[in-house]
């Protein structure tokens, strides 16, 4: 694939994947139930929350983002999501809820992937990931140290942190998009003897 | 019985590949001899029932016998190993089952469709030609995998030349291909690379309904479309014909090439009763066109 | 000495003269007339259950020497009802407005106060010279999950009341609607308008925020729209119009991802192209034109033609 074209594919697997979680994380929020379900719910995010990549950002540093930064903050990103995800995927209450949480991190793990492909096709390394993820908030260790409620809350925020994530990416796969056409790319690549 | 287990054939089991050469020994134990007073020129290869020609013995030595086939196209099962014994009684020694076939052949024309079955649902079938029979027990095996990860295998049921999986992921290359495998050998078809978005079949639209309005030459389809446009984007066939005749007439498609919900049909005849149904693919093109959907009618008011 | 007094619709106002004893002989007026005594007990003026008329400026005199003793300007009116607030981002990312009125007026000077919170940041809302009851919040961070407290207090003499509205940064996303709307009808082609418009201006960076698109269009003799949406581009071909009616159309806008919809943009009215009648000299040309102009029907490329009345058209 041409890097314009990856960076397509991954601009439309990231939309694709915030249509998705818009049901899903209302599936998941309603099973959570009340108040986590409720529009207006605002808890403070505690401290574990916290290690969720948190996707905002300077408005000026973003704008002026290179396109590597760019792109390895987002492949950053969704790495540790996609851990602290499946931790939340093994122990939702439903089937259908754990099929459909399985889907999505299969379709995460293929937006990583992506980013991946985009960064090779664009000629740059993958960043090398943090010294081993920090142990997301649902595994054992942390579930055992939290009550019920405390690990919803993480849930929560790791669901609205991952949709946050998703908008600002379409953004900044639009941007790549409009940025790195087809053909520019190739030339560059050919500058590089590669 | 006079002779207990007094000899075996190898190979046990054999699988041979058809129109190869196949050699076989009978090896008698040495207890046959001095007991039974029984050695390997006497032995009496059969197949099936029938005697294979003396020319295709050869007595090793005492106690070991071999029998050569040139071509197992002719090698009925099972292969004995049989002595005359006290005087001409035959007594069978040993024998095998012996399993004629083929290697798989590179399995070939692998092809997938993605079939939506509902708004979430979107298995992709896979379908290639297994290559000619075997006539062994022969293992297809639908493999496919991302880059860095790889997928649970899709094992055919009942057949060897389709697999159905149920989950696949939109937007990111998948490559595929089968493995196929007997007890002869191996094969694989050549890789398959696509992205599931690329050939999808969507469900055609539904809630089909027909409106009949102020003007008597017009009626104004409205539908809902079940793929979501995070999904893809949609384009539409229109077709329409007087209840009772044969010919459909289409909506030219340039008119119906993009996004919608509805569409106004003009130039009909004035209080007459048409029938609808309408299809559609994704907007550029690239997939598979949906199967017509139900029909509905709809009556244009009089003149 | 004096001063503004504000009281409340319906309430009971007793005013002193000045520094004159209770029993002194004073005159009150109000705007240059005289107050009748039966509002007076001794020097004081007594208005029961004032209401907004009485507003104006009261006067009093001493008895017999004519001196001003005490002028007030009352002020009737309400104290604030729970004002209505708005906050909307139509120039994401650029910020976001507030904007405030109060549901019943209070006819009396009512002063606003707004305090803008991001998570433990105090934001400035910046006062825009018009409209007045308007200001706006530049945006430091994007993409943020915590949510931004909005308080407005809203003062004037008789009370107090405020509002608070807490939100998401993407959820007050809501452009302005699309400009420049054209509507074209197309050569020879008698159910096609073409439509453009342009993002509206107010949209800072479309290339990085691309905008989608509602459209809606019916003919005038209908009620019912028919809506397309449209992910890319500012322009669309309607191409089921009704030929010859006379079309009113619209284009709403959204972020691509994030927000909710604009509002309609102003309404463009265009007529699909319809054949000239031609000027007839022949026979021929008499008979071509009778069978066009009576038949609304056209026949469409792919129809079987099997007799006039059978014509079909697209």
């Amino acid at each position: 694939l041409g890097a314009g074209q990856s960076i397509q594919k991954t601009y439309d697997l990231t939309r694709y994947l915030e249509h998705q979680l818009r049901t899903l994380a209302g599936t998941y929020l309603n099973y959570l139930g009340p108040p986590f379900n409720e529009p207006d719910f605002n808890p403070p995010r505690l401290a574990r929350a916290e290690r969720v990549p948190s996707a905002t950002v300077d408005l000026d540093l973003w704008r002026g983002l290179t396109d590597n930064a760019r792109l390895a903050a987002n492949y950053r990103a969704y790495s540790r999501l996609l851990c602290y995800l499946r931790a939340l995927d093994g122990q939702a209450g439903t089937a259908e809820l754990r099929h459909r949480l399985g889907h999505f991190c299969s379709s995460l793990q293929g937006l990583v992937l992506s980013i991946a492909g985009v960064m090779s096709s664009l000629g740059y390394p993958l960043p090398v990931g943090p010294a081993g993820t920090p142990a997301p908030p649902g595994t054992a260790a942390a579930m055992a140290a939290s009550n019920d409620f405390l690990k919803k809350m993480d849930d929560f925020w790791l669901l609205k942190e991952l949709q946050t994530w998703l908008w600002r990416s379409a953004k900044d796969f639009n941007r790549l998009k409009k940025k790195v056409p087809p053909a520019v790319v190739t030339l560059r690549l050919e500058a590089r003897g590669f | 019985g006079l002779v207990q287990s007094c000899g075996h054939i190898i190979p046990e089991s054999p699988v041979l590949a058809l129109g190869s050469n196949f050699t076989a020994l009978c090896i008698l134990n040495e207890s046959c001899l001095d007991f039974g007073n029984i050695y390997a020129h006497q032995i009496i290869w059969k197949t099936k029932n029938r005697v294979v020609p003396k020319e295709q013995y050869r007595e090793i030595n005492r106690t070991v016998s071999s029998v050569t086939f040139n071509d197992t196209s002719s090698l009925a099962t099972p292969l004995t190993c049989n002595v005359l014994a006290d005087g001409q009684i035959e007594q069978n020694i040993y024998g095998i089952t012996v399993t004629v076939g083929l290697p798989p052949e590179k399995p070939k024309n692998l092809s997938c469709i993605v079939n939506q079955l509902s708004k979430l649902t979107y298995p992709m079938t896979c379908t290639w030609n297994p290559g000619r029979p075997t006539f062994l027990d022969t293992r297809f095996v639908l493999k496919h995998r991302w880059p860095q990860e790889n997928f649970p295998d899709c094992i055919p049921k009942d057949v060897n030349n389709s697999c159905t999986i149920n989950d696949v992921q939109f937007f990111v290359n998948l490559e595929l291909w089968v493995e196929a495998a007997n007890a002869l050998g191996k094969a694989e078809s050549d890789p398959l690379v696509l992205d599931p978005i690329e050939i999808v079949k969507p469900l055609p639209p539904h809630n089909l309904s027909v409106k009949s309005g102020l003007l008597p030459t017009v009626l104004k389809l409205s539908w809902d479309n079940r793929i979501s446009g995070a999904v893809m984007k949609l384009k539409f066939n229109i077709r329409y014909r007087i209840v009772g005749d044969t010919d459909w007439m289409q909506v030219p498609p340039e008119d119906t090439a993009s996004p919608r919900t509805s569409f106004s049909v003009q130039g009909l005849r004035p209080y007459t009763e048409y029938v609808f149904s309408i299809r559609c693919i994704r907007e550029d093109g690239v997939g598979y066109w949906s199967d017509w959907s139900e029909e509905k009618t709809g009556v244009t008011t009089e003149d | 000495d004096s001063h503004v007094q504000y009281e409340r619709v319906g309430a009971d106002v007793t005013m002193k003269c000045g520094s004159m004893d209770w029993d002194a002989a004073v005159t009150w007026m109000t705007n240059g007339t005289d107050i009748d005594e039966s509002h007076q007990n001794g020097s004081y003026l007594i208005l029961k259950k004032v209401n907004l008329t009485q507003s104006g400026q009261y006067s009093c005199y001493e008895g017999s020497s004519w001196h001003l003793k005490y002028q007030t300007s009352l002020r009737v009116g309400m104290p604030p009802k729970e004002p209505v607030l708005m906050c909307r981002s139509n120039n994401y990312p650029k910020g976001f407005y507030c904007s405030w009125h109060l549901p019943t007026p209070t006819y009396i000077p009512n002063f606003f106060n707004i305090s803008v919170v991001h998570g433990t940041r105090e934001m400035v809302c910046e006062k825009d010279t018009f409209p007045k009851n308007r200001c706006h919040i530049r945006y430091l961070q994007l993409f943020s999950t915590v949510k931004y407290k909005v308080t407005l207090t809203v003062t004037n003499a008789l009370g107090k009341n405020s509002t608070t509205l807490t939100f998401d940064e993407v959820a007050i996303v809501k452009p302005d609607p699309p400009e420049s709307v054209v509507a074209k009808p197309v050569p020879n082609n008698p159910r096609r308008l073409e439509v453009s418009w342009q993002n509206p201006s107010s949209w800072p960076d479309p290339e990085s925020f691309p905008l989608k698109f509602f459209l809606r269009y019916r003919p005038l003799i209908l009620d019912q729209w028919q809506h397309v949406e449209l992910s890319d581009g500012t322009s669309h071909t309607i191409t089921d119009a009704y030929a010859g009616k006379e079309y009113i159309i619209q284009v709403a806008a959204k972020d691509n991802d994030i927000g909710t919809w604009s509002d309609w943009s102003v309404a463009v009215h265009a007529t699909p192209w319809t054949e000239e009648p031609k000027h007839l000299t022949t026979e021929a040309q008499i008979t071509e034109t009778t069978s066009a102009s009576t038949s609304s029907f056209m026949p469409p490329p792919t129809t079987k033609i099997c007799d006039k009345g059978a014509v079909l058209g697209s």
